[in-house]
């Protein structure tokens, strides 16, 4: 009962999403985003988890020095706020380029689809009312309850 | 003199929090505003928002003494908390995209049975954000007893009591609106408190980094202050399998503290709060700019109050460490500084706190009330009813639990939270967005057993029995010496129980038979991708308010 109203409410015609998922544009949106993702997901990971493997195995070579009391630990600590931050900065730059215009445009295309839909199913709704349309009834019954 | 300098300043930012909140209050009132905050915040004001949530005493506190008291290990905790955020902005706008106020919307967007899901998004949802808000309360009632200088019980009880009262009123009255503020607000304080003796500390040395930490190992005393291996995976002698488990036992937690981020329900429910997607990656972005230069400050907090205070000092205050920045500020700045570092971690505790306190208010009315009891068709104003008294519900709950545990020493709880979002949260999240095949016996198995393994396995792990100090003989663990039913060696279940949380949401959703609906797959991964029909601020009409005009239509009410 609940997928049913759930599927009523999104008020659109079988089969749309479907359409939209086999455009062009939005394979090339998803395979975009996933290219990306993993990427940044493996390479975060992977940089991380090496940190954390040399922290754990590998501590003589943490523990030399670089510059002063800076040691290897230390500096590969920094650096990962450094590489958190241009990851960051590289994914917002390459969304902003090659996947926003591309989102945006179907985004646009669905809601121009969607006000038409919609338009459509008022203009229905309006004649099915036209033509169900009965007399009202008297309310004379009322006074006799003392309603009034 | 000090502790009544910070009463006063605790004061002033509880009547200014307190002002709008009220104010928040004549602003909310549907569910949009209450959960969502009207989504009218703009990515910075989320951003600030985030890093408020995000940054807890814990991390305030506990890391600056950890690094003070254990040299360089502290500093892997700032690196997790940090990194972690990459997975969160890769899935923010996803998230954003597809849901409306929290994770089971996301969850059940695309499943058959949607009471299953919801339900197990709740417990999941309300057993997490208890263990942290447990974690933060009962540190309130030790930060107390410290700054205080009372260390009386009736004192833990009173604070304790206190800032759980302040923090359902926050909530009940306040909403997303006036706690997103209370985050606005607390997050600039930090900033700034952290920034004043992060500059202080460093204006000591003449700005050289190295000169800070050569002084800070001197003043420790110890060997390898700077080097790997202080605190976490410890090397023991003659023992190559004690040594191998103490280095598991630190991967595993830097596996929960990097997957645990992206599950956590108080940021989930914060990507929600902005209009659209592009505002959530904005207001990501921000969280990890300013979350980032936070953890980096850690690192001349805690190596700062090594080199000043000095380790037998901080040592003498608080075994554990976790009073290691407010002496600095008073090594720093005298009693005045003293005062406003310690008002901003009460100001952090209870911002948080309240945080913790809406997202899981928010998904017991939403979720279950809304969508379980209800079916998905209350009235707003019942949900919203209902989310207050949530709110009642669970700090109440919190301040019990809160109460009872206040001796403990509950530290080891924040890991733990973080292992259960990445265990039972992570998998259900991803496998949703991506995975074709995914089911409701899917989430619902991912959920339960990633949340079951975690609690389990801490349970039978040393954290809860069988830990003895070698040299004194004293009990480590919760329970008392000599009770011990320790099966499983480490004390942060990730490392085992992520995986379990994976693997027991693929199996459940391949053994289940239940056939997917291929349209809502596509419809769900059309819509986290472009933003079709997202729920959105303004002049635009939700779904949801569409379909309740349907159905009012109907005679359905």
């Amino acid at each position: 009962m609940v997928g049913e109203a759930r599927h009523r409410s999104t008020g659109v015609p079988q089969g749309w999403y479907a359409g939209l998922a086999r455009d062009r544009r939005f394979r090339l949106l998803r395979t975009r985003f996933h290219r990306l993702a993993v990427g940044i997901v493996g390479s975060f990971l992977g940089w991380y988890f090496l940190y954390i493997w040399l922290s754990a195995f590998a501590r003589d070579f943490m523990a030399r020095p670089v510059i002063g009391h800076i040691n290897v630990a230390l500096l590969l600590g920094v650096l990962q706020f450094v590489s958190t931050f241009a990851l960051a900065w590289r994914y917002s730059r390459y969304a902003r380029r090659m996947l926003d215009p591309l989102s945006e445009a179907l985004r646009d295309e669905a809601a121009a689809m969607e006000a038409e839909l919609e338009h459509a199913e008022r203009l229905a709704a309006e004649r099915r009312r036209i033509e169900n349309w009965t007399p009202p009834r008297r309310a004379a019954h009322r006074r006799t309850r003392g309603e009034w | 003199m000090t502790p009544v300098l910070t009463f006063g300043l605790f004061l002033l930012f509880i009547v200014i929090t307190l002002g709008i909140t009220f104010w928040a209050r004549a602003n909310t009132r549907g569910t949009d505003d209450f959960y969502a905050g009207g989504r009218a915040f703009s990515g910075a004001q989320n951003g600030l928002a985030l890093a408020g949530d995000y940054m807890s005493a814990a991390s305030f506190l506990g890391i600056a003494g950890i690094i003070a008291l254990s040299g360089y290990d502290g500093f892997l905790y700032s690196i997790g908390f940090l990194v972690a955020w990459l997975l969160t902005l890769l899935l923010v706008e996803l998230m954003r995209n597809a849901g409306r106020f929290t994770m089971a919307d996301v969850l059940s967007y695309r499943v058959r049975h949607q009471p299953r899901v919801r339900t197990a998004a709740v417990a999941s949802t309300v057993t997490v954000s208890v263990f942290y808000l447990l974690a933060q309360m009962v540190g309130a009632g030790a930060l107390v007893s410290l700054l205080l200088r009372l260390s009386t019980d009736t004192a833990k009880i009173i604070t304790i009591v206190a800032v759980g009262a302040m923090m359902i009123i926050y909530v009940m009255f306040g909403g997303m609106k006036g706690t997103t503020w209370v985050q606005i607000i607390k997050a600039v304080l930090l900033m700034g408190g952290t920034l004043a003796l992060t500059v202080m500390v460093l204006s000591r040395f003449g700005f050289n980094l190295s000169d800070m930490l050569g002084a800070a190992a001197d003043n420790s005393g110890k060997d390898g202050f700077l080097r790997p291996g202080g605190r976490f995976g410890k090397e023991v002698a003659g023992d190559p399998l004690g040594t191998l488990l103490n280095k598991l036992d630190f991967i595993s937690l830097a596996l929960a503290l990097v997957l645990g981020t992206a599950g956590l329900p108080h940021i989930v429910s914060r990507f929600f709060t902005v209009p659209d997607a592009r505002a959530a990656r904005t207001s990501v972005n921000w969280a990890i700019g300013l979350v980032g230069v936070f953890y980096l400050m850690t690192l001349a907090l805690g190596f700062g109050a090594s080199a000043l205070v000095g380790q037998q000092a901080i040592a003498a205050q608080d075994p554990a460490g976790n009073t290691a920045a407010l002496l600095l500020a008073q090594a720093l700045g005298g009693d005045l500084l003293l005062a406003f570092i310690g008002a901003v971690a009460f100001a952090t505790i209870l911002a948080v706190v309240s945080g913790l306190v809406l997202a899981s208010s928010t998904s017991l009315a939403h979720d279950y009330f809304g969508h379980v009891l209800m079916f998905g068709r209350p009235r707003e104003s019942q949900e919203v009813a209902v989310a207050r008294f949530s709110s009642v519900v669970i700090g109440v709950l919190a301040i019990a639990l809160a109460v009872i545990a206040r001796h403990q020493n509950v530290a080891f709880l924040v890991a733990l939270a973080f292992a259960m979002a990445a265990s039972a949260n992570l998998p259900a999240i991803l496998l949703s967005l991506f995975w074709r095949r995914f089911n409701s016996a899917g989430v619902v198995a991912g959920i339960y057993g990633g949340l079951g393994g975690s609690l389990l396995l801490v349970v039978l792990s040393p954290v809860v029995s069988g830990k003895v100090d070698p040299v004194t003989g004293a009990s480590l663990s919760l329970l008392p010496k000599g009770i011990d039913f320790h099966v499983f060696p480490l004390e942060n279940p990730g490392l085992v129980s992520i995986p379990f949380g994976f693997l027991c949401a693929v199996v459940g959703a391949l053994l289940s038979g239940e056939k997917v609906d291929p349209e809502r797959y596509e419809e769900l991964s059309v819509r986290s991708l472009t933003g079709t029909g997202s729920h959105r601020a303004g002049p635009r009409r939700s779904r949801r308010r569409r379909g309740r005009r349907a159905n009012d239509a109907r005679g359905v009410t």
